[in-house]
């Protein structure tokens, strides 16, 4: 099941993907709070949490994505 | 999951007693409500750890691949799931809930009742078992005492680990039920189906995989809550004065300066119990000889590896307080209500100390954020399960099928029979959930069953390992008496509570700490004695056959770093002394 002709896929790798697609959906979430407020908001809310929360993992995710991405094997 | 340090070091008063609440089921109520957007943050973890299983599966072929993970751990990878296959949901929910109860005593457990065991086990012990080539703790004492000693551990461990895996999988779908309100059905299959997935295809590969993913996931879901509560009350010491006005009393923020007396502090314990007892009977027996956690170690890629992976668990168990105790203690401030014990939240319709850490997160995590922080639980669950599974599959598969019923069989065989133990031993735990459901004392019992075993085991693999006098005779003689010290005191105990003063000489000791503290340190200590005299009356092995099991006799392989801090003994001071800073800044 490995991607053929890639080395496989470090759990680095994984976890930058579950990061990032946390990061991005968490953050999304947060602006839309912006422009319909919640019913009934969480403590702090004025902070916007998911914000700065949801942006720092979906950079985090993002660089060990990239930086774990299984590269191609090197030819003998 | 459930740890075995918990049940040993007794926790009764954590999440066992979160089975009356069986009873609350009819108040139908539940803590949080989930969003479509949470759906999705649970959608994508399963879809996550399914796949890493079925991506493993090409690579769990051997024996090798699929018990030991290939051996090909780095440092890292070897010493998160180290740690991760300690910090389970129960384990974050029911300390959180401690931390609440009884103040930040509850750190205890996290630092003395962890950390110099686990650099223990980096510096001194892994090399041995390292060198010595064994799949298991119960193979080692087979190398150092023979097969009885062997069949004694190897038994009582995969017994107790599939019934554990049981209580946990119902535990989880118990929390579900509250946190959620799922039933209890769903929660128990669709997590065991998972479970047995992943492991079945992947082996401990999968499991380690799925820990150090399930580490991640704990830290970013739960971190929030202590960041968001520490700026709410405006800092720790503010947080630690407003505790002290609202309770009364100075005693639930000072970690040693209330244990000279066990009345002198919220949880009924003295110092004696805590460094003897937790620090090193409990705390060493948990963390160096349960082969749930070792096994993780033993998967390192070279022998430097496994002396760093558990100093590196170490420095993260040393945070782990950060999302877990922190939240107890800061709900002792911010929530609005006070929180009870859970027969009286049951009668009343509260809520209980285990449902802080879901309180506190429903407190300050909105969408998204909120399902984040459940996904955490949920994979701390299944990685309980995972853990669980994986090492009674090795068990299983290494220290009694292959040792006692069939010793010939080819590689092939024991891979597929290892596959067939994940999906039996995933089945009993379905049926040992269910039936602790109908019949709640069955917890009780399993967890106290696993506290037998884990202080005489240390006193017999330690002996083993360092005094090479010890017999194989010794050793087996002393394993059974320790274990069965520990399961007659136990009984004393249970026929009469007020005989826990003859076991802790106080009569002001807490019946749920106490009990568990002294009986692990005379159990321990009747072990090591029977071991000492049987071990001078009968003959020892010579050193050539002792030769890579024991400290003296065995030539450790030479480790050339490049540079000095790149050397395991450097990182381990380093943890030694945030550890000792640590106690001494919450004295």
């Amino acid at each position: 099941m490995a991607i053929p002709g890639r080395e496989t896929m470090s759990i680095w790798f994984f976890c930058g993907v579950m990061l990032l697609c946390y990061g991005v959906i968490i953050t999304l979430t947060g602006l839309w709070e912006l422009s319909h407020p919640l019913a009934a908001p969480p403590a702090l809310s004025n902070l916007h949490a998911p914000i700065w929360w949801g942006g720092s993992l979906a950079i985090a995710g993002l660089s060990y994505t990239i930086r774990f991405f299984p590269r191609k094997r090197a030819r003998h | 999951m459930m740890t075995a340090l918990l049940q040993a070091a007794g926790v009764p008063f954590a999440f066992r007693a979160l089975t009356p609440i069986l009873g609350a089921e009819m108040q139908a109520r539940s803590l949080a409500h989930l969003d479509s957007v949470d759906i999705l943050v649970i959608a994508i973890y399963f879809a996550i750890v399914i796949f890493i299983g079925f991506y493993l599966k090409g690579s769990s072929n051997t024996s090798e691949d699929f018990f030991m993970a290939g051996r090909e751990m780095t440092a890292w990878i070897a010493g998160l799931s180290f740690v991760s296959a300690n910090l389970g949901s129960l384990e974050l929910m029911g300390w959180a809930g401690s931390a609440y109860q009884y103040g930040i005593l509850a750190a205890h457990w996290y630092w003395i009742g962890a950390i110099p065991a686990m650099l223990f086990l980096g510096i001194v012990m892994m090399p041995f078992y390292y060198i010595s080539k064994v799949n298991s703790v119960p193979g080692y004492l087979h190398l150092r005492f023979g097969d009885g000693a062997r069949a004694l551990s190897a038994v009582s461990f995969a017994f107790m680990t599939i019934l554990m895996s049981g209580v946990n999988m119902y535990s989880m779908a118990l929390v579900m039920k509250v946190v959620l309100g799922w039933d209890l059905n769903f929660s128990i299959w669709v997590s065991s189906i998972t479970v047995a997935a992943y492991v079945a295809l992947g082996g401990l590969k999968s499991a380690i995989y799925n820990e150090v993913l399930q580490f991640v996931l704990i830290w970013v879901g739960a971190a929030l809550v202590p960041i968001l509560g520490l700026i709410e009350v405006g800092g720790y010491a503010n947080l630690a004065r407003q505790i002290s006005a609202n309770l009364h009393r100075a005693d639930y923020v000072h970690m040693w300066s209330t244990l000279g007396h066990f009345k002198d502090n919220p949880m009924g314990v003295q110092w004696i119990g805590i460094v003897f007892g937790l620090g090193f009977v409990i705390s060493f027996g948990y963390w160096t000889t349960d082969f749930l956690v070792v096994q993780r170690v033993l998967a390192a890629d070279s022998i430097r590896s496994a002396r760093l992976a558990p100093i590196i668990g170490a420095a993260f168990k040393m945070m782990t307080p950060f999302i877990v105790i922190l939240p107890g203690l800061l709900a002792l401030s911010v929530l609005p209500f006070h929180l009870v014990g859970e027969s009286v939240a049951v009668a009343t319709h509260q809520h209980s100390y285990n449902e802080v850490l879901p309180l506190m997160l429903v407190r300050y995590c909105g969408p998204g954020l909120l399902g984040m922080g459940v996904t955490a639980l949920i994979a701390g669950f299944m990685s309980g399960m995972a853990g669980n599974v994986s090492a009674f599959s090795t068990v299983w598969t290494y220290d009694i099928y292959g040792a006692f019923i069939n010793k010939k069989a080819t590689d092939k065989h024991y891979v597929a029979m290892g596959r067939w133990c994940t999906l039996i031993g995933v089945f009993i735990s379905i049926l040992t959930a269910y039936l602790v459901q109908h019949a709640a004392s069955i917890m009780d019992y399993v967890q106290a069953l696993f506290s037998f075993f884990i202080a005489p085991l240390f006193g017999t693999v330690i002996l083993g390992m360092l005094w090479k006098r010890a017999t194989r005779q010794g050793g087996f003689w002393g394993l059974l008496s320790g274990t069965a010290v520990s399961i007659g005191l136990w009984l004393f105990v249970q026929h009469d509570p007020t005989n826990l003063r003859f076991i802790a000489f106080s009569r002001d000791a807490n019946p749920g700490m106490a009990e568990n503290i002294y009986r692990a340190m005379w159990a321990w200590t009747v072990c090591v004695a029977v071991t000492v005299v049987v071990s001078y009356l009968t003959t020892p092995k010579t050193d050539k056959e002792l030769e890579g099991l024991v400290y003296g006799v065995s030539k450790l392989p030479e480790e050339h770093d490049d540079h000095w801090w790149q050397k395991p003994i450097v990182w381990a001071s380093a943890v030694g002394i945030v550890f000792v800073a640590l106690n001494i800044i919450f004295w």
